[in-house]
């Protein structure tokens, strides 16, 4: 099978998937908006009702922190376990391993399309409209799309190892929410130092604060302070993918196990 | 028929290392040095009992396993795949969604996969069901919509895992008179494993006998047979 042909195969089944889940849900597609618009609800209650935390804006502020965040952690989490769901289709014909990561990515990114679309106009809705510098937001999904591969391959092959990576997966995740200033912004850091360190090692962090400085702020993005976010992510990428591709055969007969 | 080997397997040695504990492990040989050749166009069927290693053997010959040692040698570019029940199915989704899974997974493009998809679904006698997601089917309609798909889809070598052993009566010769008719027309290789004596007789040309791992017997079906029917008297007597 030619190489470009598997790009076709990932984007089908990745279709499929989304059909197949929405067809078991009895609300079916409208937890695409319904699920992140839930989530918003319930961080906004507490922060704003139970704490009295926050400022004017704190929900739009709240939403472009938690709908990205969302998106990476459905990706990361699914794709972890891609391997061990399609063993049916691993014991039946040799695919190189890299497939089935990127179709729970490519899934996971197919509906982010709409709900980011429910986000934009929910930013328009309350008075944010620079729409001038909003093409910003496009390298920047791209970005978060290729931090997402390369965590994905990178924890698909050490859950598909051993699966007591499972546990680490979602501690990880926990972590990068408190992290990656969801709830709170990069600027709120009194110390400048730590300030550094979190826009230098957490791409996560960069990335959302990117998307609010675009959407909300209506400014135009340095670029550099991205390049870091840029290194991991194709770090992770060649890591990732460059390991299932040399473990192959041992991946295989972890899958059985 | 052409007398050139498609498959070659040479000193094929196979252990599984299962987690049994805490930092243990129980390591089990499913395949132990064994070496066969399968010609093109021939169909060569693999006999033994439970736990024998046939279906590890399979795994290995579709190429999803690789050996511990020895080696499996095809010509490049030879497609193998594998037709065992309830693979590769996704549950939720329809018939026709998961025969183009197959098919692109195949090497086909969503084009060319079309005109295949309507002769599974003819083959299949699926009806409407062909349209509902695979979770409504019965066991005997999944091996229908597993073996259509396996039969249309040109690979070079079909594996086929006791899927014949499924499905009533009429089916099974439907499928059976498929196959033949592939196996005269097209030069198509098939490996079968299948518990049903009946259907490895009829079928195959050739056959190994896999006991415990090992090669007991490999020869002409009716020679094969000859001893592995005597041996399971013997059996059934002690």
């Amino acid at each position: 099978m030619h190489f470009f042909q598997y790009f076709s195969l990932i984007h089908v089944m990745a279709r499929m998937k989304l059909k197949s889940k929405a067809n078991t849900l009895l609300l079916s597609y409208v937890w695409w908006v319904l699920e992140p618009l839930l989530f918003v609800l319930m961080f906004y209650f507490v922060f704003k009702f139970l704490l009295h935390r926050g400022r004017e804006d704190f929900l739009i502020f709240l939403i472009i922190g938690k709908i990205p965040f969302l998106w990476f952690s459905k990706s990361v989490t699914s794709a972890a376990n891609s391997l061990i769901e399609n063993r049916g289709l691993i014991n039946q014909r040799p695919i190189p391993k890299f497939v089935f990561p990127l179709v729970n990515v490519h899934e996971a990114a197919y509906q982010q399309l709409v709900t980011f679309a429910v986000l934009i106009s929910f930013v328009i809705f309350n008075g944010y409209h620079d729409f001038g510098l909003w093409w910003q937001l496009i390298p920047l999904i791209f970005l978060q799309y290729l931090l997402i591969c390369g965590l994905s391959s990178v924890f698909t092959l050490f859950v598909t190892y051993a699966p007591d990576f499972r546990m680490i997966v979602s501690m990880f995740m926990m972590g990068m929410m408190f992290c990656s200033g969801i709830f709170w912004s990069i600027g709120d850091i009194a110390d400048p130092q730590l300030q550094k360190m979190i826009l230098l090692f957490n791409p996560l962090a960069v990335i959302i604060d990117g998307y609010r400085q675009v959407l909300m702020h209506g400014q135009l993005l340095n670029w550099m302070t991205f390049a870091p976010a840029l290194f991991i992510s194709l770090g992770l990428i060649l890591t990732g993918f460059g390991g299932l591709k040399k473990f192959d055969s041992l991946l295989t007969r972890r899958v059985f196990m | 028929m052409n007398n050139s080997a498609i498959l070659s397997v040479r000193n094929l040695t196979l252990e599984y290392q299962t987690r049994s504990g805490f930092l243990k492990q129980f390591t089990h040989k499913a395949i132990d040095n064994v070496s066969f050749e399968v010609q093109k166009g021939e169909v060569f069927g693999v006999l033994g009992r439970n736990g024998s290693g046939k279906s590890s053997l399979l795994k290995v010959l579709a190429g999803t396993i690789q050996p511990d040692s020895g080696e499996v040698i095809c010509p490049p570019n030879t497609t193998r795949s594998l037709l065992a029940l309830g693979l590769g199915f996704n549950n939720n989704l329809s018939g026709r969604d998961n025969a183009l899974i197959s098919c692109l997974l195949n090497g086909y493009s969503k084009q060319e996969s079309q005109p295949i998809i309507e002769q599974v679904k003819a083959f299949a006698e699926l009806g409407k069901f062909f349209e509902q997601p695979v979770k409504t089917y019965s066991a005997g309609m999944r091996s229908r919509l597993g073996f259509a798909t396996a039969i249309f889809t040109q690979v070079d070598i079909m594996l086929i895992d006791e899927t014949l052993s499924v499905g009533d009566n009429a089916f099974k010769l439907k499928a059976e008179a498929a196959l033949q008719e592939k196996i005269n027309n097209c030069d198509q290789t098939i490996i079968f494993v299948s518990h049903s004596i009946h259907q490895i007789k009829k079928l195959c040309q050739r056959c190994l006998w896999l006991e415990k791992g090992k090669a007991k017997q490999l020869g002409t079906t009716n020679s094969v047979m000859k001893h592995y029917l005597d041996n399971k008297q013997e059996a059934v007597q002690i």
